[in-house]
């Protein structure tokens, strides 16, 4: 009896700590954060009868399809050597993919019917790399790009996806980069390029020739969105203007037919165009967060229908059927991957098809806030914030995290890194510096040259404000990033070596020498872009020297974790070896993972865990000190 | 009386053969110890130059394995310009760079007129520079190809070496797979006597396209660049740095076939070659026998000395086992003494008793004059017997502080009196006097008092010729002390045997004591005396008399 109860009180004790742990937050198995979604690639059927997905079949992934009700599931494809890497709906009836190009053996393109008969090889060609021009099939052809004849051009053809027939449609003369159809599959658009300045040709139809509409620089872009009539097209572009916008070109005479939106803070960054409407019906911008400015009213009324249905969470729009009744939506928000849904329109329901990630739990995600700070020179950089669950917002242990690119930017939304680091009770501080992209084309340029310059002080002065604002531990934080982010990671290292507690880079940039070698000198324009982005090795010698971590291990001074593929084109692996010997020489503490058959970043599930795991114990060991 | 051997016994052989044991110990220790020293220095002679080595050559190696490589982070993009601070650091670090030569090196399918040219492989120096401290500006520029044909053999010897091996390299490379730390050292490195050739290592596209430029023939192609460049060394300013001066007394680097011709047994010598580029010479190392021998003796002597205060040691221990062994000799030899007077005085009343005992059984009939002579000597006979094992008894009992004072107030004139009294009854031509200053009473166990007074006064009897036994008993207050003086006129006692008098079972050799003395009287008065916290002390002069002065503190 006493025993019993001696049992009894145990157990409650034991109950009593259970409960008071689930208030602390529950550190999540590394491989929940990265683990591959179960069912990926939804689409639909051009007649929205059927639902499309990769799923895992013997750890590779293949076609499954299934009617929208969810039942009759079919496996397409029986692949056991390789993924597929894409696959779209060619018709009704039949759908085209292509398998991986991760390995150099049986590639081309296939079809296969819905029921999965019928499989067969429709491009068969080794060593050439197929583009699609249209990811769908007009009067049973679709149009392609094929290296065929010289593996440095690509030449337009049309193909029988019947008889897997190739015509060849457009002979490139070797400038031209991209190819773009109209509604009805005409080849009528093209894309030259000398590397660097970019114009647009344009045809009426298929049997006049190419004329030239419009020249641009590369530091000002042209994304062609759709047609319009009138031998118009839909494009973003910040040509004359500094942020992107929805514009209205008119071909024939190159000039602008009217401006559909813009934003006074950011580019434009998407629009989407309806194809049965043949217009647009919203321009998206993203200011801390994706947004839709609408063109269309019953988009946006579908919109605020959709808003209803799924409150508090963001939507987009990933596929849709040919009469644009039923749609495949993705919500997200930055606390949760997000799931895949079915809406049609006619009865406005919505049917689950998957989650992206059902082991995250949206009550155990950070909140991502967005931040904005002033740099040294006085320009205002925005960021985001993210920070840990159940801690006090002062004198956390913080992971700087600078984004790759430097052409690119971080964004508001769901980053299983940044999830990752929060739920281990890291701050994670992401800022969108000088030289990111969606800003506008001067923001971006004011990063030209300035890799390891104002770039690098942005970063810093983003730290030193956490710092002011004593949310950070000033003697408490990491620098962490990929390629040009694990560039900024060592960069600071050497050379703010007061500010950080350790640093990682994961494939970091270590010498922009090499970054610049890695860029063929045949091909002239192209390395003179480089140079004018990065800065002439030859003439900027000083500069690279100064800059590049490589020269300056000396002024290392706290834990270093590097990871390494070996394969990486980007980055010489060669260098990395003699940078972590060079630490190790000077007896600094370094973690090094390089892995074996692996490129710029870890393709294997279990390189990328066993990183994400190294990273952990990292910074475990050298920020929680205290 | 016999005394038994085996119990007590000094061994002096036996001594010295512990002595001699380890005086020999010592001196073979002392060989052995040298020898060994002398072996470790003649070892560490040959062994240290690897230290030497490591030291000297450590520039030369930071220079091979970090400087030189660094010539690869730049990627080919190496212009005269930063050529010329990448030399300028290097010969201000490293003295032993005597030149630098860097040819900027271009690759491509374009026919030229220096280089060389392999198929449509052409690979030729754009312009070659030199560097090295002091030389004038107008000799940097040794070749450039806007003057065709200009570069001489020996400007471009080292180039034309390190072509001839990469184009070689790239007809058979295998561009498929990444270039292997082998191929990278072959391709890159070229280490000749006082030479370093390096070529940043080309990537593995740059092989594959030159590769292509070599064996297909195409349009013109751009020109890759490539850096090259070679550096001259001189050995001889290689800064030696000798971590063992104890060791070595000149360190030289000397060509590899060098040998000294001073080939004396006074000198010792021993040598490493250079690695690398150095590989034609070596370190050479020597010192003169003399040297050695310092060496060797600074080394022997702490070992000497240690050795050396260890048979200090021992032979202090030894001598101190020694000391214990005889002082408890000596007191084994006092108590086999004691127990030869024991048994004497014990024997003379106990024989009396005896005699007695057979007059009075022999005798048919006894007069009430003998019976009444018996019995008194017989009382008187057994009271000696028993006053000798009361004394014995309490003796014992102080030494072992097993008795308790009894303490009382005695009045000094009463107690000197009874004494006194009792004393000139038994022997009237006893003279004893007595005189007391300024004290009357004094607290104290008047058993233990009577005890140190009697045998204070019977040793003035005993050691008293028979006319001078006189007595001066003189009792006074000291400060907070009494004193109690005896002065006699006895036989006195020589100065050397004042201090053995208080030790027991000591008795001096003199007629007085033939009979009667066990040797513990005064033993036994001091062990009283210090009983009672005070002192006992003795001044003499022999043929006058003693004074024994007792001082015991006054509780009043």
């Amino acid at each position: 009896m006493n025993f019993f109860n001696i049992r009894l009180c145990f157990l409650a004790i034991v109950f009593c700590v259970s409960c008071s742990a689930e208030k602390e937050t529950r550190s999540i198995p590394v491989e929940d954060f990265f683990k591959n979604p179960e069912k990926t690639a939804f689409s639909i059927s051009p007649d929205g009868e059927y639902i499309s997905y990769l799923q895992p079949y013997h750890d590779r992934l293949n076609i499954f399809v299934q009617t929208t009700d969810g039942k009759n599931v079919v496996r397409l494809t029986s692949d056991t050597s390789q993924n597929i890497a894409y696959y779209f709906w060619a018709n009704n009836k039949e759908i085209l993919y292509l398998r991986n190009a991760g390995n150099d053996s049986d590639l081309g393109l296939f079809a296969v019917k819905k029921d999965g008969t019928d499989n067969r090889k429709l491009i068969e060609y080794q060593n050439s790399k197929i583009g699609l021009i249209t990811p769908k099939a007009y009067n049973n052809n679709i149009l392609v790009s094929l290296n065929m004849r010289d593996s440095t051009v690509f030449d337009a053809y049309r193909m029988n996806i019947t008889t897997g027939k190739l015509s060849l449609l457009v002979r490139n003369p070797g400038n031209i980069t991209e190819f773009y159809a109209d509604s009805s599959g005409e080849l009528r658009l093209a894309l030259t390029s000398d590397g660097v300045d970019e114009t647009l040709i344009y045809r009426e139809t298929e049997k006049d020739d190419f004329r030239p509409v419009v020249k641009n620089n590369f530091k000002t872009s042209i994304n062609f969105l759709g047609f319009s009539k009138d031998s118009c097209i839909y494009i973003l572009t910040n040509k004359n203007r500094d942020k992107k916008a929805l514009v209205e070109l008119n071909c024939n005479t190159g000039k602008e037919h009217q401006e559909l939106y813009s934003n006074p803070q950011v580019d434009v960054s998407e629009g989407s165009y309806s194809r049965s409407k043949n217009k647009m019906v919203f321009a998206g911008y993203e200011s801390w967060k994706k947004e839709r400015h609408y063109l269309d009213n019953d988009t946006r009324d579908m919109y605020e229908r959709l808003e209803e249905l799924l409150p508090d969470t963001e939507i987009k729009i990933t596929d849709q059927d040919s009469s644009e009744s039923k749609f495949i939506i993705r919500t997200f928000t930055d606390r949760n991957p997000g799931t895949y849904y079915l809406y049609n329109i006619e009865d406005n329901q919505l049917k689950k098809l998957g989650d992206i990630n059902s082991s995250i739990k949206q009550n155990e995600m950070a909140p991502m806030k967005p931040v904005s700070y002033k740099s040294r020179d006085g320009l205002t950089i925005n960021g985001y914030l993210t920070l840990p669950l159940n801690m006090p917002e002062k004198n956390l242990p913080v992971v700087v995290l600078p984004h790759g690119g430097p052409s690119f930017r971080n964004s508001w939304g769901y980053n299983s890194e940044v999830q990752f680091l929060a739920n281990r009770g890291y701050a994670v501080f992401q800022m969108n510096f000088r030289g990111s992209t969606g800003y506008g084309k001067s923001f971006w340029i004011a990063g030209f040259k300035e890799w390891g310059g104002k770039i690098q002080n942005d970063i810093t002065d983003g730290v030193k404000w956490l710092i002011s604002k004593e949310i950070a531990d000033p003697k408490r934080i990491a620098i962490y990033g990929a390629s040009f982010g694990g560039f900024s990671a060592l960069h600071g290292l050497c050379f703010n070596s007061e500010l950080y507690a350790c640093g990682a880079s994961y494939s970091g940039l270590t010498n922009l020498f090499t970054y610049l070698k890695g860029i063929p000198p045949y091909y002239k324009p192209y390395q003179q872009m480089y140079f004018e982005m990065v800065g002439d090795p030859e003439k900027d010698a000083d500069y690279f020297r100064d800059t590049s971590p490589i020269f300056h291990t000396d002024k290392i001074k706290v834990p270093v974790l590097i990871a390494q593929g070996t394969k990486d084109p980007r980055v010489n692996v060669n260098e990395t070896n003699q940078f972590v010997k060079e630490l190790k020489k000077r007896k600094m503490p370094v973690t090094y993972i390089l892995k074996e058959n692996e490129r710029h970043f870890f393709k294997k599930p279990e390189n990328r865990i066993e990183f994400y795991q190294q990273l952990e114990k990292f910074l475990d060991g050298n920020l929680n000190k205290n | 009386m016999k005394v038994q051997k085996q119990l007590y016994r000094k061994n002096f052989s036996l001594i010295i053969t512990f002595l001699v044991l380890i005086s020999v110990s010592l001196i073979v220790g002392l060989m052995l110890a040298y020898n060994l020293t002398v072996k470790n220095v003649e070892n560490e002679f040959a062994s240290k130059k690897i230290d030497v080595l490591d030291q000297t050559i450590g520039p030369y190696n930071n220079f091979f394995q970090n400087k030189i490589p660094q010539i690869s982070f730049y990627q080919g993009f190496l212009d005269s310009g930063s050529v010329s601070k990448y030399a300028d650091t290097l010969l201000s670090d490293f003295p032993f760079i005597e030149r630098i030569v860097f040819y900027d090196t271009g690759i491509s399918n374009h026919p030229i007129m220096d280089g060389i040219r392999v198929n449509n492989f052409s690979m030729g120096p754009k312009a070659v520079y030199q560097f090295a401290l002091g030389i004038p500006k107008d000799s940097i520029v040794l070749f450039k190809n806007s003057n065709p044909n200009t570069l001489s053999l020996n400007a471009g010897d080292e180039f034309n070496k390190m072509a001839v091996k990469f184009a070689g390299f790239i007809e058979s490379a295998d561009t498929s797979s990444a270039l292997s730390g082998e191929d990278v050292f072959n391709i890159s490195y070229s280490i000749n006597s006082k030479r370093i050739t390096y070529m940043n290592i080309p990537r593995t596209e740059d092989l594959r396209i030159f590769k292509d430029l070599m064996f297909n023939d195409q349009a013109l192609s751009p020109v890759y660049e490539q850096d090259l460049i070679t550096f001259y060394l001189d050995p001889n300013k290689l800064k030696i740095r000798n971590p063992h001066p104890e060791l070595y007394k000149n360190i030289e680097i000397k060509p590899l076939v060098y040998e000294s011709l001073e080939n004396t047994p006074e000198e010792i010598s021993t040598e490493t070659p250079l690695p690398g580029a150095f590989a034609d010479y070596k370190l050479y190392l020597s010192s003169p026998r003399g040297f050695l021998t310092r060496e060797i003796n600074t080394r022997f002597l702490p070992v000497a000395i240690s050795l050396l205060s260890i048979y200090v040691v021992l032979i202090v221990i030894a001598y101190l086992i020694f000391r214990n062994l005889n002082i408890n000799s000596k007191m084994f030899k006092l108590q086999y003494d004691f127990i030869n007077n024991l048994t004497h005085e014990f024997k003379t009343p106990v024989s009396v008793i005896k005699i007695a005992g057979n007059n009075i059984r022999s005798a048919s009939q006894l007069t009430d004059k003998e019976r009444s002579h018996y019995g008194k000597i017989l009382d008187e006979e057994a009271d000696k017997l028993n006053d000798m094992m009361n004394k014995l008894l309490s003796f014992t009992q102080i030494e072992n502080r097993a008795i308790v004072l009894k303490e009382e107030q005695i009045d000094l004139e009463v107690f000197c009196q009874n004494l006194v009294d009792a004393y000139q009854i038994r022997h009237p031509n006893f003279n004893i006097h007595y005189k007391i200053d300024g004290v009357t009473k004094f607290k104290s166990d008047p058993v233990l008092l009577g005890s140190i007074f009697q045998n204070l006064i019977d040793n003035a009897f005993k050691y008293s010729s028979s006319e001078a036994k006189e007595l001066e008993i003189a009792i006074r207050k000291l400060r907070k002390n009494i004193v109690f003086r005896f002065t006699d006129k006895g036989i006195g006692i020589p100065g050397h045997e004042l201090v053995n008098i208080f030790k027991k079972f000591y008795r001096i050799q003199s007629q007085y004591n033939q009979q009667g003395s066990v040797g513990l009287g005064l033993a036994f008065c001091k062990e009283l005396v210090n009983f009672m916290n005070g002192t006992i002390t003795v001044k003499s002069k022999e043929g006058k008399g003693s004074e024994f002065r007792i001082e015991l503190p006054y509780e009043s």
